[in-house]
C-alpha cells in the first residue's frame, strides 16, 4: 500500500495512521538525532507530536509531492521550534555516518596536492559539523545522511530548488573551513 | 489491515492512536486549508493591484512634473527632480510588492518561486496594470485624491501650482478670463485667485494661439512684484494636465487670429524680453511646443 492509500485509508479509520506511523518512526527518529535532538526522550516528544501534527493537517497534504518529503517537512519544523523553545544549539551526534559527505568533498579536493594525505577522522567530521550554522547542517544532514533529492530538500526546507543549491555549496565550504588542513582554504 | 487481519500497532504508533483517541483529536477540514491557500493569494493579488495603482499615481506625477520648464521653475535640475520624484508612491510600490511576496510565499507552493521571479513578476504585474490605470484615468485621481489627504504630502498639480504663482521670478500661471481684441492684453487669474492684467505686446505666433484659446495657462514674463498692476508676458504655454479624465467641457476660444496676422509671422521680442532667462530655450520652447 502507498503512503498516499494510506492517507486517504487514514482519513476514513483513524487506525490505519498506526502503518504510517510505523513505516516512519525509525527513518524520522534517525533524522532528528541528526538534527542534534540529542536525548532519547526529547526525540520521542518532538517525533510524537510532529505525528499528531501530521494526523491534525492530513487533508492540508498535497500528493503531489511526496508523503516523506512532508512528513520531513513537520519532523524539521518541530525539531526548530523545540531548539528554539529549549534555547539550546543542536548536539551533533554521528554513528557510524559521514562516508557520503567525506568522499564528496574529497572529489571537491581532486585537484589539491594534498589529497594523498588527506584522510579524515570521525571525531573532525562531528566537530566540524558541530560548528555549522544550523541551516548548513540541515542541508548537509539531508543531502548527505538522509539521501534526499534537491527536488525533495526544497520541499522539507521550503525554499526554492536553487536556494538548495546554494545553500549546500555555501555548507560545503563552510564546512571544509571548518575541517584541519588541508580542506580549510 | 483488515477487519479480518487486525493491525496491531508497535507501542510508539499505540500511544500516539491513544492520545489522538484521548484528547479526541479529528484532521481539521479540508476547507480549511483551501481557504488559507486562496486567502494568501488573493493577499498577494491586492498587494499587486495597489502596487499597480502607486505605480500610476507615481506616473502621474512624474508624467505631470513639467520637465520641459524645469529650467524656469527650478534653479537645477537636482532641485527639480528632488521637488518631483515620486518618493511617496515608489515607496509604496516597494512596500506593496514585498507583501505580495510574503503572501504569495505563505501560499501552498509558494516556497517553490524564487524571490526574483515573484518579484520581478509582480513589478511587472503592477507596471502593466499601473500603466493601464494610468492611461484611464485613475492614476491621477489617486494622486490628487489620497494625496491630498496626507498631511505631508502635496500632489503634484498642487505643487506644481505653487511655482507658477511667482511673479517675483516672472511665472505666472492661472485661467485666461478675457482677452482685448490682437491680444494686446488680457486677464488673467491666478492659481491664488488673484486678477493680473497681462501685457501681450511680446507674445508672438504660438503664444497668440494658446491665449485665444482660453483656459489654464504658464506664463513666463518680466519679473515683477506682487503688488504690480501689470504683469509682461513674454512666453505662453499650456497648462496641460496628463493623465486626468477631463471633467469640465473645453473653453470657449475667446479671440481668433488671421494666419497672416503680422503678429504671427514676427519673431523677435524687445529687450525686456530678450533679458529673461533663459530666453533662447524659452523661444525653441515656445516654437516646438512642449
Amino acid at each position: 500500500m502507498t503512503d498516499e492509500e494510506i492517507v486517504r485509508r487514514t482519513l476514513a479509520d483513524k487506525d490505519a495512521f498506526a502503518l504510517l506511523i510505523e513505516r516512519y518512526e525509525a527513518k524520522l527518529a534517525r533524522y532528528l538525532e541528526r538534527l542534534g535532538v540529542s536525548v532519547r526522550e526529547d526525540r520521542e516528544d518532538v517525533l510524537q507530536n510532529a505525528f499528531i501534527k501530521a494526523y491534525r493537517n492530513m487533508n492540508s497534504f498535497d500528493p503531489t509531492l511526496a508523503f516523506s518529503s512532508w512528513m520531513y517537512r513537520i519532523v524539521h519544523n518541530e525539531a526548530m521550534s523545540f531548539f528554539r523553545k529549549k534555547r539550546i544549539r543542536p548536539q551533533v551526534i554521528l554513528d557510524d555516518e559521514g562516508g557520503a559527505i567525506i568522499a564528496e568533498l574529497e572529489d571537491e579536493q581532486a585537484d589539491t596536492a594534498a589529497l594523498a594525505e588527506l584522510r579524515l577522522s570521525h571525531d573532525e567530521l562531528v566537530k566540524a559539523l558541530a560548528v555549522l550554522a544550523p541551516q548548513y547542517r540541515d542541508v548537509l544532514t539531508l543531502r548527505f545522511f538522509e539521501d534526499r533529492s534537491y527536488a525533495e530538500m526544497s520541499d522539507i526546507l521550503e525554499v526554492p530548488v536553487g536556494t538548495v543549491s546554494t545553500l549546500l555549496h555555501r555548507a560545503k565550504r563552510a564546512l571544509r573551513d571548518a575541517f584541519p588542513k588541508p580542506f580549510s582554504s | 489491515m483488515t477487519p479480518d487481519h487486525p493491525h496491531t500497532p508497535d507501542p510508539f504508533a499505540k500511544r500516539i492512536l491513544e492520545r489522538i483517541k484521548g484528547e479526541r483529536l479529528v484532521p481539521r477540514p479540508r476547507w480549511e486549508f483551501v481557504f488559507k491557500n486562496y486567502f494568501f493569494w488573493t493577499l498577494g493579488a491586492i498587494a499587486v493591484i495597489l502596487g499597480a495603482i502607486a505605480f500610476s499615481a507615481a506616473l502621474f506625477q512624474v508624467e505631470n512634473a513639467g520637465w520641459r520648464l524645469s529650467v524656469v521653475t527650478h534653479e537645477s535640475f537636482l532641485s527639480f527632480v528632488l521637488d518631483t520624484a515620486p518618493f511617496l508612491w515608489a515607496c509604496a510600490l516597494i512596500l506593496f510588492i514585498l507583501i505580495g511576496y510574503v503572501n504569495v510565499r505563505r501560499t501552498n507552493h509558494g516556497y517553490r518561486y524564487p524571490l526574483l521571479l515573484i518579484a520581478l513578476g509582480a513589478v511587472l504585474t503592477s507596471v502593466t496594470l499601473g500603466t493601464a490605470f494610468y492611461a484611464t484615468g485613475f492614476g491621477g485621481e489617486i494622486e490628487e485624491a489620497l494625496g491630498g489627504h496626507l498631511p505631508f504630502y502635496r500632489p503634484i498639480l498642487v505643487e506644481e501650482r505653487s511655482w507658477w504663482v511667482a511673479p517675483e521670478k516672472g511665472l505666472l500661471g492661472g485661467r485666461v478670463l478675457s482677452v482685448t481684441p490682437g491680444v494686446a492684453s488680457f486677464m488673467l487669474q491666478d492659481f491664488d485667485g488673484r486678477t493680473w492684467e497681462v501685457d501681450g505686446s511680446d507674445l508672438r505666433g504660438p503664444d497668440l494661439t494658446i491665449v485665444a484659446r482660453g483656459g489654464e495657462v504658464r506664463v513666463v514674463g518680466v519679473p515683477a512684484t506682487t503688488t504690480a498692476a501689470v504683469f509682461h508676458a513674454c512666453f505662453v504655454f499650456p497648462w496641460q494636465t496628463y493623465g486626468l479624465v477631463e471633467n469640465g467641457p473645453l473653453p470657449v476660444p475667446l479671440a481668433f487670429f488671421s494666419t497672416t496676422s503680422e503678429r504671427i509671422a514676427t519673431t523677435t521680442r524687445s529687450e525686456l524680453c530678450r533679458g529673461i532667462r533663459p530666453y533662447q530655450e524659452l523661444r525653441t520652447l515656445d516654437e516646438n511646443g512642449i
